[in-house]
């Protein structure tokens, strides 16, 4: 396995116009993902994470303008920039679903009811795989019993309503698996489960990533499932990554004030109980006619008035991978050299 | 915690039952539950979805009414109430007393009517001769007791974040002065950073104004976070109910377990190895036989399958397990 | 002061403009909100400027016809739109007509044979009734001239009317085979299809939603019993049934109760459809959480019902008027054109269009078609505003 990586995102922008003003959702993200490895994308909501995974795929509303370059990596050692490609046409769809493939947070939605899941998961097999009946049908079926769905001969033939949501979700992901796709990107896929069933899936996924080798690029709010199922994290807030490195360097060692009130606002089980939660006063502004300086600013607990509200700030590499954007950090990097 | 256990029950649930019953299928929602809630402590009930936490919650408001069953209330005045057998205009004098916060902080709110009168409403629907001047007093008071910024009150809903709209219906529910509040996923919908807030307003009031919670949610770690015993419901019964820390360090009942087991901890390094279930959760209009648990415990012995367990006392808290005694069962690590 | 201090300024300014405009979208009420939304949709904004002309036109229709309903002249009878001039000879002398009139020819059979072969020649058809335009006598558009009486808006007594020529006649649309201006018959008639629907809407208004929130918010037997009437009614062929009940109105009634004995036939059958949006949302809103927490908090089912949810889904009824009114216009359109609606000398777009039915008539005068133009414009006028206020009926999703 080649160590280039499968999908580089290089300074995306995306802006959509409104009534209002011009909203600015993703402002300059960049990242890459290797073969087999899990990216954790967090966030809280409306911070741009499923804009951004829906960038790739290119099938974000018309009305969101994208600006910057999305490499993908095929089979064959060839970069494409999906961002270059047609929304519409024929050469974004070979890659859809066959090399880059997608799982949602509502597996109830994500199925039509009209037609039977084993019907509809066979449709993505015919589309990029076999146009055989019989073997397509083969290798559906086989993916379904590798999802774990028990009876896959009999449940290739029923209806969405009879599955339940653990069930539904592992069809799902039975549907996005099964031309083994390079990348898979999974936003927010246990958000609507119950935590027993979350948990089986995330192992699922971990299971069929040992045996197929794709990437992972995992959206979520929820900092749990993150430190269970990811290599590398990535904490987005205001349509910026604010703040990257292996999950062991961001859990032990957060620097980005917005990530340590993340972690600090979650209750750990086992934990000494504090009277108080610590919160991140204040919320999440729109991204609408943003000032200068970092969009963090108004609600961090550290901040500097004179250096934070004047400039955003970039990301600073801290040693390793771990990088980030937050003025202290310069001024230990700087500091240290 | 201590002297919560010295303090007096307010609430004796005893036996409830919710069946709803729709086209000749009857679903069990709720089959007998009982426990108590003592004065000013937090009880959280937890459960996955379907468990029936949220069809308890409101035959405890009677915003439905149970089926079968009793609810004891002893009411502000010291009196003790059939809250299932009230008259009308009993009732709405108790009603005054036991209150809800929703969880969908967008749908909770009439979006037709200006903050000022949402928060209000409760006052002039139960004292319609207060004077206006009186009533945006109190609305003002109570808006500041929940951290809202009483210069927006004129504004509609539209207005404001989830967080935001969260107070707003907290102070909904406060400002009738209940001792009883029944939070129905009440953070639920909310951001991680917004949870935090919300609990910590929660607590904080709880404090100040002596409240009772009856927390229901199925986020393990919130639960674990603000109550002070906690319930866990499965099928539509009450498996398990005790002391916070008890339950979560050493479960009884093999569901709690298995469900304790699945909770993702916040920390790279710690890999818990999740106990597996067998199986999905049963259709609630057809239960298993014996215990409804029992095709997905891996300790199900013959006795399961054809005996209903009991809730009973075992080590300090109750349990639905004909086994509770032996069984060696797992829960998290405390560092104390 | 400094250039840079103004441009400071005007920021500053700037700003305060935008935190006003935001303030103030947080303090619009549902109804701001929804007018916004409709002012921002651009069919809906034309659609209510026309709507709106053409209802200023029929409120003061008397004024601005020049002729009144009872009017004809048997010397004019399918004229055509009479031509409007303004240069005479080399002179421009404002707007003028040609008074002109319908006369036999006087001629021999040969004379007449001939000009029939001249006629078929020029591919035209011969006959020997012609319009005569006297083009000698030029008459003027007068201004402001007085006519027949009328009272307008029923209250004012008046006979002056907007335009007309002394000597001869002017028609705009032409005139129909009694002699009679089409273009005040368009005008007159336009009072009563635009107003019949509206009066009409508003009594199934009525209808629907006492009947709809009834069974909404009872449900069980009685809500059981409404919707099987509902069903029963629509299953109805709706031709006999006008034609059923309007024979049970009275030959010989005064036009303007006739207006109000349509009205009510056509809302009679018309409430069905609105008692039933009104009952779907009165289900669907009885399970929203902010019901459940008046009931909480001890708000009375009447008031919650008043307070809550009538306001809930009034914004949804009033798209459902709007969408209504169209096919209350094609309903008494369609009753006027069988005959079953207005009778002479009262007229209605219907009745206009009534003289229409005729294959050959409308070869030969076709612009006795032209009050279609007028229903279909109302009525697309009518959808695309209803689509409007669809869109904007709720403002915060």
């Amino acid at each position: 396995m080649s160590d280039q990586p499968i999908i580089q995102v290089r300074d995306l922008h995306i802006s959509i116009d409104m009534d209002e003003g011009t909203l600015t959702p993703v402002r300059g993200v960049s990242f890459e993902i290797h073969p087999g490895e899990t990216l954790g994308l967090v966030g809280e909501s409306g911070c741009g994470k499923s804009l951004t995974s829906k960038a790739i795929l290119g099938i974000n509303e018309k009305k969101c303008h994208a600006r910057g370059e999305i490499l993908f990596r095929d089979g064959e050692d060839r970069v494409t920039d999906m961002l270059k490609l047609d929304p519409r046409g024929k050469a974004i769809r070979a890659i859809r679903g066959s090399q880059i493939s997608m799982i949602f947070q509502e597996p109830m939605v994500a199925f039509s009811p009209m037609y039977t899941i084993g019907n509809q998961i066979n449709e993505c097999t015919r589309l990029h795989i076999t146009k055989d009946k019989k073997e397509s049908k083969a290798i559906t079926l086989e993916m379904m019993k590798k999802v774990g769905i028990a009876n896959a001969e009999k449940r290739y033939d029923q209806f969405p309503h009879e599955f339940s949501g653990g069930m539904l979700q592992r069809a799902l992901i039975a549907m996005a698996l099964v031309c083994r796709p390079r990348l898979l990107i999974a936003d927010e896929p246990t958000t609507a489960l119950d935590v027993t069933i979350q948990a089986q899936i995330l192992e699922l996924m971990q299971e069929l990533q040992k045996e197929l080798g794709m990437a992972i690029l995992f959206i979520t709010h929820d900092l749990g499932t993150v430190a269970k199922m990811c290599d590398r994290v990535a904490v987005m807030y205001l349509g910026r990554i604010v703040e990257t490195g292996t999950a062991r360097e961001i859990y032990r060692n957060p620097q980005h004030p917005y990530t340590r009130g993340l972690m600090n606002s979650v209750h750990k089980i086992g934990t000494r109980k504090l009277d108080r939660l610590f919160s991140i006063e204040g919320t999440v502004p729109l991204a609408l006619n943003l000032k200068d300086g970092c969009g963090f600013f108004d609600r961090c607990g550290e901040r500097t008035e004179g250096i934070c509200d004047l400039k955003e700030p970039e990301l600073y590499c801290l040693g390793g991978t771990h990088c980030a954007a937050c003025v202290r950090c310069r001024e230990e990097v700087t500091g240290g050299a | 915690m201590r002297e919560a256990s010295e303090k007096p029950v307010i609430l004796r649930v005893s036996h409830i039952t919710k069946r709803f019953v729709s086209k000749g299928i009857c679903v069990h929602a709720v089959t007998d539950v009982s426990f108590d809630v003592r004065k000013g402590e937090t009880i959280g009930i937890v459960g996955e979805s379907g468990c029936g936490k949220t069809t308890l919650g409101r035959c405890i408001v009677r915003a439905i009414e149970a089926t079968e069953g009793e609810i004891q209330y002893v009411g502000m005045d010291g009196r003790t109430y059939d809250l299932l057998g009230l008259k009308k205009d009993e009732m709405k004098k108790i009603r005054k007393e036991i209150q809800m916060i929703f969880q969908d902080p967008y749908s909770s709110l009439d979006p037709r009517m200006t903050v000022i009168d949402i928060i209000g409403e409760p006052l002039k629907a139960n004292y319609p001769r207060m004077p206006k001047a009186e009533l945006e007093e109190k609305v003002i008071r109570m808006a500041e007791k929940v951290g809202l910024n009483t210069t927006y009150l004129k504004r509609y809903p539209h207005a404001f974040s989830g967080g935001q709209r969260q107070r707003i219906g907290t102070a909904r529910a406060l400002i009738l002065n209940p001792q009883l509040i029944v939070c129905d996923e009440a953070v639920s919908a909310l951001d991680v950073s917004i949870q935090a807030q919300i609990i910590n307003l929660l607590k904080d009031l709880q404090r100040e104004l002596d409240l009772t919670y009856i927390f229901i949610s199925h986020d393990l770690s919130v639960v674990e976070h603000i109550s002070d015993r906690v319930g866990v419901m499965y099928l539509g019964r009450l498996v398990e109910f005790g002391d916070t820390e008890k339950l979560f360090t050493r479960p009884c009942h093999p569901y709690t377990e298995a469900l304790l087991s699945s909770v993702p901890v916040a920390d790279p390094d710690i890999r818990n190895e999740r106990i597996p279930l067998m199986g999905e959760i049963p259709n609630p209009a057809n239960p298993p036989s014996g215990c409804y648990f029992h095709e997905r415990c891996r300790y199900c012995r013959k006795k399961c399958t054809e005996e209903v367990p009991v809730l009973r006392e075992v080590d300090g808290r109750q349990v639905a397990c004909h086994f509770a005694e032996e069984l060696q069962l797992r829960g998290f690590d405390y560092e104390m | 002061m400094t250039r840079a201090d103004r441009k400071t300024l005007r920021a500053i300014k700037k700003a305060e403009k935008a935190k006003k405009k935001e303030e103030k979208y947080y303090l619009a009420s549902q109804w701001q909100l929804m007018a916004r939304k409709l002012g921002r949709h651009k069919l809906a904004r034309v659609s209510m400027v026309i709507l709106g002309f053409l209802y200023l036109v029929a409120l003061f229709g008397d004024f601005l016809a020049p002729y009144s309903l009872t009017a004809y002249d048997a010397d004019a009878k399918d004229m055509p739109p009479t031509p409007i001039h303004f240069m005479y000879g080399d002179e421009f002398i404002g707007p003028y007509v040609f008074p002109s009139k319908w006369e036999t020819l006087k001629m021999s059979v040969a004379e007449m044979s001939r000009a029939k072969k001249e006629a078929a020649e020029r591919g035209e058809t011969f006959s020997t009734r012609q319009i005569v335009t006297d083009e000698t006598s030029p008459q003027k558009l007068q201004w402001l001239v007085h006519g027949s009486p009328y009272r307008i808006l029923g209250i004012f007594e008046s006979d002056i009317h907007l335009f007309g020529v002394e000597k001869g006649k002017i028609f705009l649309f032409g005139s129909d085979n009694l002699g009679r201006d089409l273009f005040s018959r368009i005008i007159l008639g336009g009072q009563v299809s635009l107003t019949i629907p509206f009066a009409g809407t508003l009594l199934s208004f009525v209808l629907g939603l006492l009947i709809g929130s009834i069974s909404g918010y009872f449900g069980g037997w009685v809500d059981n019993v409404i919707q099987r009437i509902i069903e029963v009614l629509n299953s109805l062929p709706s031709l006999p049934l006008w034609m059923a009940l309007s024979a049970a109105i009275p030959a010989g009634i005064p036009p303007v109760r006739m207006y109000l004995l349509i009205t009510v036939i056509l809302s009679l059958i018309g409430w069905t459809g609105l008692a039933r949006v009104v009952r779907g949302k009165f289900m669907s809103l009885k399970n929203e959480d902010y019901i459940l927490a008046a009931r909480l908090a001890g708000v009375s089912d009447m008031k919650i019902i008043l307070k809550h949810m009538v306001p809930g889904f009034m914004s949804y009824l009033i798209v459902n008027l709007t969408l209504g009114i169209p096919s209350m216009i094609i309903g008494e359109t369609s009753m006027s054109f069988l005959g079953l609606g207005i009778q002479a000398p009262a007229t209605s777009w219907g009745v206009l269009l009534k003289e229409a039915q005729n294959v050959t008539n409308i070869v030969s005068h076709p612009w006795c078609l032209i009050p279609l133009f007028f229903v279909v414009l109302t009525v697309l006028a009518f959808n695309f505003l209803g689509d409007g206020m669809r869109d904007a009926a709720d403002p915060y999703k």
